[in-house]
This record gives structure tokens, C-alpha cells and sequence, in this order.
């Protein structure tokens, strides 16, 4: 009978920590449903204004946005990595919105290494591995630039984080027009290999996996504790007798890389190359920092709350092609649901107005 | 050559005004201890805002009143919840930012059915300064307006009272609320302050400089002038200085490429993407370059909460 006792131990330890931190649970789930109604109804009023049906345009969205699997999974791929990427360094403390330009080079990086790999050696499964630490190996190294940055010279990593992501925009398409275009169709690049590229199911195997070892990294590991811990009092990290900034610098060398994952895995599953408008790679990063929020930073929600924004940027390609509405419709919701979650006091204040009538 | 100096002088002239006129206002914004990264977003909905008032009144002024209005109430919101709802105010920041690039090339797309830009609209008139033959010297009257707002701010946040007190809060708010100053107002009509000389910056561009809403009218400017708040030690003084060496790359990054082509006859075509890249490489060095000696408002971006 051990194996039961385990799973009934497992069990009784979750019924605790869910009673233990009930209160909190109910206040996140609150937070996290109401900055959403209100991500929806300010966009309703604006859809209203500019002359279309909110509740139509609503009704495709979602029955639309979920109701391909495979299409909604490799969608979210690159968002859950691009999430991760801005939480790992929130939960130490730093602001990564560089997430955008990390994924950038983890795709083209992972795409010409994949090229070259299975080109010279022959072997796709070889191509696709060695692309996919070639993509990681980038975003970690493009990220780590903001945080040397913000460590030694003490700069703001949002500034930094801005400017490298245009550099970086301008780099690639740079690059991608002079060096690696598709002889055949002349605004894309090179193509992944067939026998290199995976479907959008591998592809999101491996985001979950990464995922997973981010989880165990951030909540199972030294490392992980130490970075919980500067992120949420630096000063105690150093009168515990270690260095904050380096949790700066391994908490954004884990997210880069999450995102240089998220970027070689959208080549390799999904995009199979980069067109020289950028349009297949561009703004992943900052929809990613809109997933790390509404996930609260904890690598699990972080899946559901990308596959969420997968469904709602797919919901807004079809509401353009069935209504014509725009599709930077998503953009706008997106930035009011992140406007509503900076914002947690509001409804803690709220709660108490509310129980506060009930006494009454 | 009297020439390239004289194009330089005046792209710079035109490019450095907004970079200052936010930097100007995010300087009064954060002294009093409230960080407000929105200011990109500023610029993108006060431009358009501005873009649609012009056209459709044809008054390029109004359009430019219309902008600094955007950005009064961007501040408003984001002031409230800065201050009053204690929120994060770099998550705020960034959501406001999205927000509006969602909202204004909806808006655009909705208005003209353009996935680029606007119509052109009514620019106001610059001060032309014949210098030789075939050169003019161009001087847009916002960036003298630009200038005149950053010493008054500058004599208003040393030398005044008031500016005593507006510095205290983003210092120490508690001795500040002890003195007898309303820490919250304060933050909040300096947030408001602020973020309304961005929205003039942001209608700048429509009005001023480009004469049309096009979807990257910002392209990074908002954190640009972001860097030069850093840059200038939070000295609205030094924010002039700042604002004139990052409009002067932004104007080389237009300038080096014609100049190149016209000397050895080649077009460019791939490379023109790396002069963009220009005014970003140049604002990482040089902010790398100074930032170590800056002091930073002690309680900048901590929500004061009154007991």
C-alpha cells in the first residue's frame, strides 16, 4: 500500500496549502478575472464607437480563437517562452521587456545554424537539436548584455531593453536581406530544412518541458531561491550572505533563453522562415509580457495564460477576415488587461468595500 | 560643406524637440517620485489624436491643443493609479503602452483604411533662417518652446518653494507629509504635469515635423527621452544638452546614408536598415558611457502610503 499513502499524502498536502493560502487564491483569481471583463468591456465600448458589433465581433474571437488545437498550441509556443522570458527576471527584481528581441535572435540564430547543420551533415534531427541550443545560447547572450548593463553600469533595463530591441529589428532584416534570402521567393528568408523542422505538437512538447525545468529551476534549486528571494527584498539577500545581482544576471540569462527557445522553436514547428517585414516574428515579446502578468509569474499559469492569448490573437485574425475589424484589436485588450493587473490594491480595497457591505 | 553643417543643425533642430519636451516633463514626473515609461504611448496616441484633429478641423493649433488634452488624461490615469491605487507603475507603464499602439492604429485603420499611415494633414510653419544660396536653417518654434519649458522647469523645481516641496516628496514623501505637503497631490498633478508636455511633444511630431500619423511614428523616442532624463542627472538643464546630442543622431541616421549616396553614386538597399539603427547604438553608449556618476530620486517608483 505505499504507493497509495504517497498519492494520499501528496493530496492532503495540496488540500493544506490550498487552505492555508485560500485567501490569496481567491484574490488572484479575482484579480485575473476582473482585469480581463475589463480588458473586454473597454474594447467592447471602442469596437462600439468605431462601428462594429462588440458582441459579433466577441462571438467569433472566442469561437474561433479555440477551436483548432494544433493551430492554438503552436501559437502559444512562442508566447509561454516569450512569458516566462519577462518572469523569471520579475521575480528577482528585473524588468526583461528585451523579451521581444531575445526571440528575435533565438529564431535566426536557431534557423541558420539548423540550415547549416543539416546542409553539412546531412542529419535533420542533429539540425534541429543543435538549432534549438543555438536559439537558446542567443537569447541568453542578448539578455545578459541588459543585465551587464544594469549591473555594472547601472542602467535601466527598460531603456536598454527598448533600444537593443530596435537594433536588433533592423540588425535582422539587415542581415536576412543581404546574406540569407530565399533565392525562390525574395521577402523571405532561407527556409528550415524538411527533414530538420517539427510540427506545432514537438514544438509544444518542448516549450512544456522547458517550462517544466524552469518550474524546478525557480522552485526546487539554490539558485531559483536565491533569485525568489533578491527579487522580493534584495536587502535581505545580501544580509543572508548573497549577491542580488547575481540573481539579476542568472535570472536573465534563464529568461533570454527561454526566449531564444521560444524564438527557434517558432522557426522550426511553425514559421519555417522569417519574412523581411518581420511580420512572423514581430511583437511575440510584448504580448509575453502581457502572458508573464495574467500568469501571475509562476511558470505553470504562464501555459494557460499563453494558450488564452493564442486564442484571443487567433479570435483577432478571424474577426478581420469574417467583420474587417483590425486585428490590433488583440494589442488594445491586451494593454488594458495589463493596465488593470498593475494595479492589485484596487481590488483589495474593492473586497473590503464589498464585505464591508455585506456587514452592514 | 557650410551646407551638410547647416542640414545637420536643422534636422537636429527638429528631432531633438520632443525627445526634450518629455524628457522635461518625466524629469518633474519623477523628481516627484512617480515613473511613468508610458511616455512612448503618449507620443503615439497624442500624435494620432493630434492627426485626426488637424485634418478634420484643418487647424493644425487646435490639433496640437487636442494632443496636449490626450496627454493631460494619460496622465490623469495613470497618476491615479500611480498614487491612489498604489499600482505598479512600470506595469502600468508598459500596458498604457500597448494600449495606445493598439487603439490609434485601430483607430487609423478604422478612419482612413490605411495599414500605414494617415492623409497628410496642416503643419504649422517653421522659422527659416536664410544662411547661403541654397541652404536654409530650420528652427520649428516648439523646440524654442521646448527649451523656454525645460529652464523654466529647471528655475521652477530649484529655485522655487514649490519645487522644494515637489522634489521632497520624490525624496523623502514622509518628511514631506510632515512639512505639511499633500505627498499623493503632488505626485499626482506632477504625473499629470508630465505626461501633458509629452502629449505636446507627441502632437509635435504630427504637426510640427512629419505632417502625417504614420504606425511607427514613435519608434522608441518615448524611451529615448526615457535616456535622457538619466542622462541629464534629472536636471531639465542638462535634459537640453541631452536632447540636442540624441536629435543629432536621429538626424545623422537620415543624413549619413543621402550623403553617402550622393558621394559614391550607389543605392542602398539592405544597409539602410543598419542607419537606422543608429540613434538606438548611440543612445546604449552613451547612457553606458555616463550613467554611473546619476543620483536617482530616492523613492522613485514606491507608492507612498499614508497612515
Amino acid at each position: 500500500m505505499p504507493k497509495e499513502n504517497i498519492l494520499f499524502k501528496f493530496i492532503r498536502s495540496l488540500i493544506e496549502k490550498i487552505k492555508i493560502k485560500k485567501h490569496e487564491y481567491i484574490m488572484a483569481t479575482i484579480e485575473i478575472v476582473l482585469s480581463a471583463l475589463i480588458g473586454f468591456l473597454v474594447a467592447g465600448i471602442v469596437l462600439y464607437v468605431m462601428g462594429y458589433d462588440p458582441g459579433e465581433v466577441f462571438y467569433i474571437m472566442f469561437n474561433y480563437g479555440f477551436n483548432d488545437p494544433e493551430y492554438l498550441c503552436g501559437k502559444a509556443v512562442p508566447l509561454i517562452m516569450t512569458g516566462l522570458a519577462f518572469s523569471i527576471p520579475a521575480l528577482a527584481g528585473v524588468f526583461n521587456i528585451g523579451g521581444e528581441s531575445q526571440l528575435y535572435w533565438g529564431a535566426f540564430i536557431g534557423l541558420i545554424t539548423t540550415y547549416y547543420v543539416t546542409q553539412y551533415t546531412g542529419i535533420g534531427t542533429l539540425g534541429t537539436i543543435i538549432g534549438i541550443l543555438a536559439g537558446i545560447l542567443a537569447g541568453a547572450a542578448w539578455a545578459l548584455l541588459i543585465a551587464v548593463l544594469r549591473v555594472y553600469r547601472g542602467i535601466n533595463e527598460v531603456i536598454t531593453a527598448i533600444m537593443l530591441n530596435w537594433i536588433s529589428y533592423f540588425m535582422i532584416i539587415y542581415l536576412i536581406i543581404k546574406f540569407f534570402t530565399n533565392p525562390v521567393i525574395p521577402h523571405q528568408s532561407i527556409e528550415v530544412p524538411e527533414k530538420a523542422s517539427l510540427t506545432p505538437y514537438p514544438g509544444f512538447a518542448i516549450a512544456i518541458v522547458g517550462t517544466l525545468i524552469v518550474y524546478y529551476l525557480l522552485y526546487y534549486t539554490d539558485i531559483g531561491y536565491k533569485m525568489r528571494v533578491s527579487g522580493l527584498s534584495p536587502a535581505s539577500a545580501k544580509y543572508a550572505g548573497f549577491d542580488p545581482s547575481k540573481a539579476i544576471l542568472s535570472s536573465m540569462i534563464i529568461g533570454g533563453g527561454s526566449a531564444g527557445l521560444g524564438g527557434s522553436l517558432l522557426i522550426l514547428a511553425i514559421s519555417h522562415n522569417i519574412d523581411t517585414t518581420m511580420s512572423t516574428i514581430y511583437g511575440l515579446g510584448f504580448t509575453g509580457i502581457g502572458v508573464g502578468l495574467l500568469g501571475r509569474n509562476h511558470p505553470i499559469g504562464i501555459i494557460f495564460s499563453a494558450l488564452f492569448f493564442a486564442g484571443l490573437l487567433i479570435g483577432g485574425q478571424w474577426v478581420e477576415l469574417k467583420t474587417g475589424a483590425p486585428p490590433m484589436l488583440s494589442d488594445a485588450i491586451m494593454g488594458i488587461i495589463v493596465i488593470a493587473l498593475s494595479a492589485p490594491y484596487a481590488y483589495r480595497l474593492l473586497m473590503n468595500y464589498l464585505s464591508r457591505l455585506r456587514k452592514r | 560643406m557650410i551646407e551638410d553643417i547647416i542640414n545637420l543643425l536643422s534636422g537636429t533642430f527638429t528631432s531633438m524637440a520632443p525627445i526634450l519636451l518629455a524628457a522635461t516633463g518625466e524629469i518633474i514626473t519623477e523628481k516627484s517620485g512617480v515613473v511613468n515609461i508610458g511616455l512612448e504611448g503618449i507620443f503615439i496616441i497624442s500624435s494620432f489624436t493630434a492627426a485626426v484633429t488637424a485634418l478634420y478641423t484643418g487647424d493644425p493649433y487646435l490639433g496640437l491643443l487636442v494632443g496636449i488634452i490626450i496627454g493631460l488624461l494619460s496622465g490623469i490615469l495613470h497618476g491615479f493609479i500611480s498614487v491612489y491605487l498604489r499600482g505598479d507603475q512600470i506595469i502600468a507603464g508598459v500596458g498604457f503602452n500597448s494600449f495606445a499602439y493598439g487603439i490609434s492604429v485601430l483607430g487609423m485603420i478604422a478612419l482612413w483604411g490605411s495599414y500605414s499611415n494617415s492623409p497628410p494633414v496642416p503643419k504649422m510653419p517653421n522659422i527659416i533662417i536664410h544662411i547661403t544660396e541654397n541652404s536654409d536653417l530650420v528652427i520649428p518654434p516648439i523646440t524654442i518652446t521646448a527649451i523656454v519649458i525645460a529652464v523654466i522647469t529647471w528655475f521652477f523645481l530649484e529655485k522655487t518653494k514649490w519645487g522644494l516641496k515637489l522634489r521632497a516628496c520624490g525624496e523623502e514623501p514622509k518628511a514631506a507629509e510632515a512639512m505639511g505637503v499633500h505627498v499623493l497631490r503632488t505626485r499626482f498633478l506632477a504625473t499629470v504635469v508630465g505626461a501633458g508636455l509629452t502629449g505636446l511633444g507627441g502632437s509635435y511630431l504630427v504637426i510640427g515635423w512629419l505632417g502625417s500619423f504614420i504606425k511607427t511614428i514613435s519608434a522608441g523616442r518615448g524611451f529615448i527621452a526615457l535616456a535622457n532624463v538619466a542622462f541629464s542627472n534629472w536636471n531639465p538643464l542638462m535634459a537640453i544638452v541631452g536632447a540636442i546630442i540624441f536629435g543629432f543622431f536621429d538626424a545623422f541616421s537620415t543624413y549619413l546614408p543621402i550623403t553617402l549616396q550622393k558621394i559614391t553614386g550607389q543605392q542602398f538597399t539592405a544597409e539602410a536598415n543598419l542607419f537606422m539603427t543608429i540613434p538606438y547604438l548611440a543612445t546604449v553608449l552613451i547612457v553606458a558611457i555616463i550613467m554611473k556618476k546619476v543620483k536617482t530620486p530616492r523613492a522613485l517608483g514606491k507608492p507612498y502610503i499614508k497612515e
